[in-house]
């Protein structure tokens, strides 16, 4: 059942509608019911996958509990009278016990995902296990990845465990973010679910209104933006120079107006019914550098790498003392750097096996890694040439420069993962510098697939969408925060009438204006893939 | 302490007014980059374990919480 779909507007409708009208006490099971229902409608095959998830985290993870409320329970008692090394020695004890429940469950749900997803095509060539009828469980890695970090959170010892089977099975299942995300922390949703929220207008309008905003990007930018788009790299030999680089262009508009168009579907349906989903991006186009640009895109995946790979590695003894080793022959900063670097690269790796085992996934987890440890390399170079070519980089125009090459360098990376194989990203890379083929580009721009009405219909959309991302853009620089309240306030602050207006007129927009032609496939969230 | 904390904080950053922001993580002031960076320079100055289960966002969101967090690793 796809978000775009009418089935799932129904559906989302009606949950809302039984949620409001039970009891506050057992709302939670309204949302166990529709995420049940909900999975068992879309991919009904690959349910049992789930429900093990489920059951193995909830009963280890209730094991660790266990093990962290003696410890506390003793420490509490205890701690004052220790010494130092005693209370390490504690503390290391109880860590021993609980790994092996960490490792058993990270390994069998881990295991899962990789001969699902990841493996499935090697095991069956090789003869040594029939997968071909076996599907891929919808939303797999999302699940797979909020379980770990229930579990890893667990074990650091940072909350107590889930005492409720039925409820935890909510929290593992939730049917608005388990499609496509985001990923989130189980002491950020898990009590949102599990306790009833008051009906409240708010809640339903600010709901609705991205819900709106949703499906505005989704059907009138990215699946119209998606035809060039497609023409280019299913086509890619016949195009090069300034139409192959659109190529890349079109799908970098193309994969946050799509992902973002659907987490927005998903946050909205949430918050109708009082819940708040994480913000999974904070205007990444935005950034003036990879590094930045990658804390404001797929956030929940990024601080899932961040919390999880990149903090563990880059603090981890070993690497520590190999950096100090490297500090005599590569020089101070080298080896300091060494343990950033290489958890830099683990981070990025795993991001890039996170979308695929393909080769081109790993090439674009490198792509963006190695830019942004050359990045951390140079520094030092880049400050010297900047002070002698007296650029301020505090400055607008530095910072606006920033964002072009970012957007260009984001741009580029692209060609990995839409591209058929990581061989024809490099072609495609490569005939960009090998100038035009002859056809004027205007000429090529028009025999992509889409008319010069459509082309006008984009930039509409993109405008609107700039103008909205400048409003929450400038809150969030003058307010702190996400900024998402920068364009909201703006509309609040307008007479009723003039609200619905813009309302209504996004709604017609999205009516008269989506891409909704016969080969147009209401399910093609690209992220549903991952 | 608070002054050796913030000669650090400053020398990593030096572009963050730390004396007054109190939101250095929530706002994405501070990078994870940045982080690490601290933490390796508050465990060589204070003779102290911070370990990644301290890595909170809350822990490092104004000065005072740093200040926090060192003296319970020093107990």
């Amino acid at each position: 059942m796809a978000f775009t779909s009418f089935y799932f507007l129904i559906f989302a409708l009606a949950t809302v509608c039984v949620y409001y009208a039970i009891p506050i006490k057992w709302r939670w099971l309204v949302l166990l019911t529709a995420s049940y229902a909900f999975y068992l409608i879309s991919s009904p095959k690959t349910f049992v996958f789930v429900l093990f998830t489920t059951v193995i985290t909830f009963f280890g993870g209730k094991k660790i509990g266990e093990y962290n409320t003696s410890y506390n329970d003793y420490m509490a008692i205890h701690k004052k009278e220790m010494s130092r090394d005693e209370r390490k020695e504690a503390k290391a004890a109880n860590q021993k016990k609980k790994r092996k429940i960490v490792a058993l469950i990270l390994i069998l749900n881990f295991g899962i995902l990789a001969v699902l997803k990841y493996f499935r095509y090697y095991l069956q060539a090789m003869g040594l296990f029939d997968t071909g009828t076996l599907l891929i469980p919808l939303g797999i890695s999302f699940y797979t990845f909020q379980s770990a970090a229930y579990i890893i959170d667990l074990y650091r010892n940072k909350m107590d465990a889930d005492t409720n089977i039925a409820k935890f099975a909510l929290f593992t299942s939730f049917f608005s973010q388990i499609i496509q995300g985001p990923i989130p922390r189980h002491n950020q949703l898990a009590p949102q679910l599990y306790e009833g929220h008051k009906f409240d207008y708010h809640n339903l309008s600010f709901g609705a209104q991205l819900i709106l905003w949703g499906f505005f990007k989704k059907l009138i930018i990215a699946d119209r933006v998606a035809i060039p788009c497609s023409q280019i790299f299913d086509n890619y030999t016949d195009y090069s120079g300034l139409t192959a680089f659109m190529g890349f262009v079109f799908y970098t508009i193309q994969i946050y107006a799509d992902f973002s168009g659907g987490i927005d579907i998903a946050r909205g349906v949430s918050k109708c019914m009082g819940i708040d989903l994480s913000l999974n991006f904070c205007r990444p186009y935005f950034s003036d550098s990879l590094s930045e640009f990658w804390r404001r895109w797929h956030m929940s995946l990024s601080f899932w790498c961040r919390d999880y790979i990149f903090y563990p590695v880059a603090m981890s003894k070993f690497f520590g003392r190999v950096g100090t080793n490297l500090r005599k022959t590569l020089g101070n900063h080298v080896g300091q750097l060494f343990p950033i670097i290489i958890a830099q690269y683990a981070t990025f790796i795993t991001i890039g096996i996170w979308h695929g085992a393909e080769f081109k996934y790993i090439a674009y987890g490198l792509y963006n890694g190695t830019i942004i440890v050359m990045g951390l390399l140079l520094e030092p170079l880049f400050v010297k040439w900047l002070e002698k070519l007296h650029i301020n980089r505090k400055s607008r125009g530095w910072k606006l420069f920033g964002i072009v090459r970012t957007f260009v360098v984001v741009s580029f990376g692209r060609a990995f993962p839409k591209a058929a194989s990581f061989s024809v990203a490099i072609s495609m890379i490569a005939s960009v510098f090998r100038g035009g083929n002859g056809t004027p580009f205007a000429e090529n721009m028009l025999n992509l697939g889409i008319t010069e009405i459509d082309y006008l219909i984009l930039l509409v959309g993109c405008v609107i969408w700039f103008v909205i991302s400048l409003c929450e853009e400038k809150h969030m620089l003058k307010n702190g925060g996400d900024g998402t309240e920068g364009f909201r306030e703006r509309l609040e602050n307008r007479p009723l009438v003039l609200r619905w207006l813009i309302l209504l007129a996004g709604f017609a927009m999205v009516l008269a204006l989506g891409v909704y032609g016969p080969g147009y496939d209401a399910s093609a969230f690209i992220y549903r893939g991952f | 302490m608070k002054e050796t904390v913030l000669d650090i904080l400053t020398e990593i950053r030096e572009d963050i007014d730390f004396e007054n922001e109190t939101k250095l993580v929530d706002d994405r002031l501070l990078s994870s980059l940045d982080i690490v960076t601290i933490v390796s320079k508050f465990n060589d100055e204070f003779d102290i374990e911070i370990s990644v289960e301290d890595l909170e966002p809350e822990n490092f969101n104004t000065v005072d919480a740093m200040v926090e967090l060192i003296t319970k690793a020093q107990e």
